[in-house]
C-alpha cells in the first residue's frame, strides 16, 4: 500500500517539477542567500563593483559566516561571479590615549562564486566596545575588468550569551595565542548533533592562520543534573582549521559542552566550555 | 434464583465453599463438555477467591497473594503487580475478559490490575507457562479477569446491597455497593468502590510516609437476550485514584485514571461464537510534589556543595482499541475446535519534564524528554486448539498462536533520542511471535487425574524494553534505556499435574519448568552515564543467553466435617540465570494456612500466613536477604437475615501479634502494616 502510494505521488511530483522546468528552466532550485540578510552594502572603488555583505545576524564575537555578493556597479543588475576577495577586518583600540590595530581570522571566499555569491567568514575575537571599534574592509579584484578597489565599513560587532568563542593563550610549551569557535550545533536538538570548530592562532597582530595542528576534546555535561551524555565523537581535524565531530543530548534544558585543547597529546586550555542551552 | 447469584451469596453469608453441592459437582471436572485443558483443576480459583472474598473490602491484591503460583511485586500500599512464579510484567498477559489493557506508567506503578476491584469481578483464571496463549501471546502465563454481570431471569427482579468498611491501621474507609435490575430479556447492573486510607502504621507502630491513596471504581453493565442463542453484551468501567504514595519510589501519583468500554455479541447454539470489541485509555500522573527533591550536588569546579531543587513531571497514556472473534465447536464426536482471531492496536506515550530551580540562579530552562516516544503498537494474532477426547478418562488437546506485530514509531523525537546510542531507528518495526502446546489429561482412577503439558512461545518486548529512555529504577538504583532490536523472549516449558479428589479431600499438586532463551534484563553499560545524581549507572535491556525457572504449588481442601475446613497453599519458585546467578525478585517458600468453622450464620476463620528468608539473591540487581516471617490472620462473621433483607456484620485482625516484616518483594524494605482491626457492615435488599 504504503509503496504504492509513494510511487503514484513521486511520479505526480515528478511531471509537475517537469511542467516548471519547461516554463523556467533558469531559476536556480538553491537560494544561496536562504536564511542571511544583507547586513551592510558599499562600493569597492576602481574595481567597479558594489558590495554587499549578507551574514546570519548581525556580526558578533564568533566565527561570522559571511556571504559577498558582487554587482557591477553600472549596471547593478549583473552580478559579478568571477572576482577574488579579501576580508580585511580592522579593530582598533583605544588603551589610555594609546591606538593599537589588529585584524582577525578570516576564510576568504574562492575566487569563483558559488550559486553566484562568495561564501566566506570573519572570526572577530572582540565585541565593539567604548575604547575598541571595528571595520571590515572588502578588497575585490573584479576579473572581469582586472582591476582592484576595497570597499569599508564601519560595522558593529555585538557580544552574544551564550558566547560561542573563546581568546586564550595556550599553556607552555605551546604559548601561543588561540582564538577558538565553536561553530554547529547551530540548531541544537534532542539526539546526536553535529559539533564544529575552529582554531585560529595569532601569528601577528595583522595575521591569524587557520591551524589545524591541534586536537580536541569534548565532554558535554548537564550542570544541573550532574550527568553527561554517551558515545560522544571528538572533533577531529577537517582541514583549514576547521575540526568536526558529534556531540548528543539526551533531553533539552541547559548543556555544557567542556572543551580541552591538545598540541602533541598534551593539554594546553584550561577551563573552557560552551553552554548550549535549547 | 436471584440476580447477581454469586454477589448474593457471597455478600449474605460466608459461602458454604466446601457444601455437599459442592462436592457432588466434582465429578464435573472431569466431564468431557466441562473440560477446560489449562485450568483442568479441582479447585478452582473461584473458589480462592470466594474464600477470601467473605472479607468484602479485600483489595484485588489480598485476593491474588492466595491464588496458585501468585506473588506481588510491591512498591506501595496500593496497585501491586502481579507476579506468577517469577514471570512478571510483559512475560504475563493480564487481560480482562480477554480484552487487552496496558499501564500507563513507565515504572510499572500501575499494573492493570490496579484499575480493577474485586467487586467487578466474577472470576479470575490463571494459567501459568506457556499453555495460556488464548488471550495472548506471553511465554510465563495468563492472567484473565471476568467481569462481574447479571442473569437474566424470565421474571421481573431487583437488588442491591450497601457496604462500609474501617481499617484501623490505615484509618481505612470503605463503601461498596452494588445493585441489579432485571426485567425478561434485559439486565443491567452497576456496582462500585470508594476507598481512601491514611498513612499505616508499621509493626513498631510507626507511621510509613507515603501510604496513602483514595480511588474510586464503577463498574456497569447492561444484558440483552435476544433469544436463547443470542445474546449482547455493553461494559462500562471508570476508575480513578489520586494521592497515591509509593514510599519505595522517588515520586507519587497524583492521578491515575483508567475508562473501559466494550460490546460483546454470543451465540450459544451449536458453535459458541463470542465477538468482542472494546476500547480502553489510561491517564497516569506522577508527581514529586510532596517530596523533599533537595538534591546534594557537589559542583566540579567549585568543589562545594550546592542545594538545587528540582521536580519532575511524568506524566504517561496509553490507549488500547481492540477487538476479537471466538468461535468453539465439535466438529465431530471426539474433537472440539477453538478458533480465536484477535486484533489491537496501542498507543502510548510517556514524557519527563524536569524542573530545576536553584535558589541562588533561579529556574532553569525547562528539561525534556520522551521516556516513552509516542508509539503505536498493531498486534494481528490467530490461535488454533484442538481437543480429542480418545475417552472419558483421557485427552489431549494441541494449540498454537501466532502473533504479528508491526510497531509504528511516531515520534520524531524518540528517533532523534536514540541517535545518541548510535541507533537510526526505522519508523516501523515488525515482529513475529509464536506459541505452540500439546497437553494431555489422563484419570488414573476414580478420584486421582494426572496432568501434563509440554510447550514453545514467544513474547513480545514492551514498548519499555524496545524504546524506554533513562527509566530510574528504584529496585537496583538504576536508569534503564531499552534496545530497539532486543529479540522476543523464547520458552521452553513443561507442566506436570497431579490431582487427588476425595469427598472429604482435594490436593492438587503442579510443578512446572521453564527454560527461557533470550531472557530481557537489564545489562549494565558503563559507557552510558546515568542522569540522575542519585543513580548507579545505566543498564540497557538485553537478551541474555538463557534463564530457568522452576515452580511448585500443593492446594489442599479438607473437610472433616459439615463446619470444619482447612485450605492450605504452598507456592515456591527457583530461578537461575545462564551466569548461575539467581534471577531477581524471586519469591521464597511461601506457606499459608487457613482454619474456617461455619454454623448456620456465624463464621470465624484463623490464618497463618508464613514466608521462609529468602537468601538466594541478586546483590547486583539490588537486592538484599529478607528474613522469615509467619503472621496470624483472624476473623468473624455474623448474618441477621430479615425478611428480604440482610445485614452483615464482620471483623477481623490481620497481624494478630502485630509483627514488623516486609516481603521479599517489596521494593524498598518498608515495613508492611502492624496489627490492624477491620470492621464492617453490610446492608443487603
Amino acid at each position: 500500500m504504503e509503496t504504492i502510494f509513494i510511487k503514484i505521488t513521486s511520479i505526480f511530483l515528478i511531471s509537475v517539477l517537469l511542467f516548471s522546468c519547461t516554463d523556467d528552466n533558469e531559476v536556480s532550485p538553491v537560494d544561496p542567500l536562504d536564511g542571511f540578510s544583507k547586513l551592510t552594502e558599499g562600493y569597492a572603488l576602481g574595481a567597479s563593483a558594489k558590495v554587499e555583505i549578507w551574514g546570519q545576524k548581525n556580526f558578533f564575537m564568533g566565527y561570522n559566516k559571511l556571504i559577498v555578493v558582487l554587482y557591477d556597479s553600472l549596471n547593478q543588475k549583473v552580478k559579478l561571479t568571477d572576482a577574488h576577495i579579501h576580508f580585511l577586518p580592522l579593530m582598533t583600540m583605544n588603551m589610555n590615549g594609546m591606538i593599537m590595530k589588529h585584524s582577525a581570522p578570516v576564510e576568504n571566499p574562492e575566487e569563483t562564486a558559488i550559486n553566484e555569491v562568495f561564501p566566506g567568514a570573519v572570526a572577530f575575537q572582540m565585541p565593539t566596545a567604548m575604547d575598541g571599534t571595528w571595520k571590515l574592509g572588502v578588497s575585490v579584484h573584479n576579473h572581469k575588468i582586472d582591476k582592484e578597489g576595497e570597499a569599508e565599513f564601519d560595522i558593529t560587532v555585538d557580544n552574544p550569551t551564550p558566547s560561542v568563542m573563546t581568546v586564550f593563550s595556550a599553556l607552555a610549551p605551546d604559548n601561543n595565542k588561540l582564538v577558538l569557535s565553536i561553530l554547529e550545533p547551530s540548531k541544537p536538538k534532542v539526539g546526536m548533533n553535529d559539533i564544529e570548530f575552529t582554531i585560529h592562532r595569532k601569528a601577528s597582530m595583522m595575521d591569524w592562520p587557520a591551524d589545524d595542528s591541534y586536537t580536541i576534546e569534548i565532554t558535554p555535561e548537564m550542570p544541573s543534573m550532574g550527568h553527561g551524555s554517551p558515545n560522544n565523537v571528538n572533533p577531529v581535524s577537517s582541514g583549514n582549521g576547521h575540526y568536526k565531530g558529534k556531540v548528543n543530548f539526551t533531553m533539552t534544558g541547559e548543556w555544557r559542552v567542556n572543551v580541552v585543547v591538545k598540541k602533541a597529546g598534551q593539554a594546553v586550555s584550561q577551563n573552557l566550555y560552551f553552554n548550549i542551552t535549547f | 434464583m436471584n440476580m447477581y447469584k454469586l454477589i448474593n451469596l457471597l455478600w449474605l453469608v460466608l459461602l458454604p465453599l466446601l457444601s455437599g453441592a459442592q462436592i457432588d459437582l466434582l465429578p464435573d471436572t472431569i466431564k468431557l463438555n466441562e473440560v477446560t485443558v489449562s485450568a483442568n483443576l479441582p479447585l478452582q480459583n473461584k473458589d480462592v477467591i470466594d474464600y477470601y472474598r467473605t472479607n468484602h473490602f479485600a483489595t484485588f491484591d489480598n485476593i491474588n497473594v492466595r491464588m496458585e503460583g501468585m506473588s506481588l511485586i510491591k512498591r506501595g500500599a496500593y496497585a501491586m503487580e502481579p507476579q506468577l512464579h517469577g514471570f512478571s510484567g510483559g512475560q504475563l498477559n493480564v487481560t480482562i475478559d480477554g480484552m487487552k489493557m496496558f499501564g500507563a506508567c513507565t515504572d510499572k506503578m500501575d499494573p492493570v490490575t490496579s484499575y480493577i476491584e474485586p467487586t467487578n469481578l466474577k472470576n479470575i483464571r490463571i494459567s501459568q507457562g506457556t499453555n495460556g496463549s488464548l488471550t495472548g501471546s506471553n511465554i510465563g502465563g495468563s492472567v484473565d479477569m471476568t467481569l462481574q454481570e447479571p442473569d437474566l431471569d424470565a421474571s421481573q427482579y431487583y437488588s442491591s446491597s450497601l457496604g462500609f468498611g474501617y481499617e484501623s491501621v490505615s484509618q481505612g474507609r470503605n463503601v461498596l455497593f452494588s445493585s441489579g435490575f432485571g426485567k425478561k430479556k434485559w439486565a443491567w447492573g452497576i456496582d462500585g468502590v470508594y476507598r481512601k486510607n491514611e498513612n499505616y502504621r508499621d509493626g513498631q507502630n510507626k507511621i510509613i510516609p507515603f501510604t496513602q491513596f483514595e480511588k474510586t471504581n464503577l463498574h456497569s453493565v447492561l444484558k440483552y437476550e435476544l433469544d436463547k442463542v443470542n445474546s449482547f453484551k455493553a461494559d462500562v468501567l471508570y476508575d480513578i485514584a489520586r494521592n497515591v504514595g509509593y514510599p519505595a519510589l522517588p515520586m507519587d501519583v497524583s492521578k491515575a485514571q483508567a475508562i473501559l468500554a466494550a460490546i460483546e455479541y454470543r451465540r450459544n447454539g451449536k458453535a459458541q461464537l463470542k465477538a468482542k470489541m472494546y476500547f480502553n485509555t489510561v491517564l497516569h500522573i506522577m508527581d514529586d510534589s510532596k517530596r523533599d527533591s533537595t538534591f546534594l550536588l557537589e559542583n566540579k569546579h567549585t568543589g562545594r556543595t550546592d542545594t538545587v531543587y528540582m521536580h519532575m513531571d511524568m506524566p504517561g497514556r496509553s490507549t488500547t482499541f481492540g477487538t476479537y472473534l471466538q468461535a468453539e465447536r465439535f466438529w465431530n464426536l471426539k474433537n472440539k475446535i477453538l478458533l480465536k482471531f484477535d486484533n489491537y492496536i496501542n498507543h502510548s506515550i510517556a514524557e519527563m519534564t524536569m524542573h530545576m530551580n536553584r535558589p541562588e540562579t533561579g529556574p532553569e530552562l525547562p528539561m525534556y524528554m520522551q521516556t516513552w516516544p509516542e508509539m503505536l503498537r498493531n498486534v494481528s494474532g490467530l490461535f488454533i486448539q484442538n481437543t480429542t477426547f480418545f475417552s472419558p478418562e483421557f485427552q489431549i488437546a494441541v494449540n498454537g498462536r501466532m502473533d504479528y506485530d508491526l510497531d509504528i514509531l511516531q515520534s520524531e523525537y524518540g528517533q532523534q533520542q536514540f541517535s545518541i546510542f548510535g541507533y537510526t531507528l526505522e519508523k516501523k518495526h515488525e515482529m513475529l511471535v509464536k506459541s505452540l502446546n500439546l497437553s494431555a489429561d489422563y484419570t488414573l482412577t476414580h478420584h486421582i487425574q494426572f496432568g501434563a503439558t509440554v510447550g514453545y512461545a514467544e513474547r513480545l518486548p514492551t514498548i519499555t524494553e524496545r524504546l524506554g529512555f533513562y527509566l530510574y529504577n528504584a529496585y537496583d538504583g538504576y536508569d534503564y534505556i531499552g534496545n530497539p532490536t532486543i529479540n522476543p523472549e523464547k520458552s521452553d516449558f513443561a507442566r506436570i499435574d497431579l490431582q487427588l479428589s476425595r469427598p472429604k479431600i482435594k490436593v492438587n499438586l503442579s510443578q512446572t519448568f521453564s527454560y527461557i532463551q533470550d531472557y530481557i534484563m537489564g545489562i549494565t553499560d558503563p559507557e552510558i552515564p546515568p542522569m540522575n545524581f542519585y543513580t548507579n549507572g545505566t543498564r540497557v535491556y538485553s537478551n541474555i543467553p538463557s534463564a530457568r525457572i522452576f515452580g511448585t504449588d500443593l492446594q489442599l481442601l479438607y473437610q472433616p466435617t459439615k463446619s470444619i475446613s482447612l485450605f492450605m497453599l504452598s507456592k515456591f519458585t527457583l530461578g537461575e540465570l545462564s551466569s548461575g546467578d539467581p534471577i531477581p525478585l524471586i519469591p521464597p517458600f511461601k506457606n499459608i494456612v487457613s482454619i474456617k468453622y461455619q454454623h448456620e450464620k456465624f463464621s470465624v476463620q484463623f490464618e497463618n500466613e508464613t514466608s521462609l528468608a529468602q537468601n538466594r539473591i541478586n546483590k547486583s540487581h539490588g537486592e538484599y536477604q529478607t528474613p522469615a516471617y509467619s503472621l496470624f490472620n483472624l476473623k468473624g462473621n455474623y448474618t441477621f437475615s430479615f425478611p428480604k433483607t440482610a445485614l452483615d456484620i464482620g471483623c477481623g485482625i490481620t497481624n494478630l501479634f502485630n509483627r514488623t516484616y516486609y516481603d521479599h518483594l517489596d521494593w524498598g524494605r518498608i515495613n508492611r502494616p502492624g496489627r490492624n482491626m477491620d470492621l464492617f457492615l453490610k446492608y443487603s435488599f
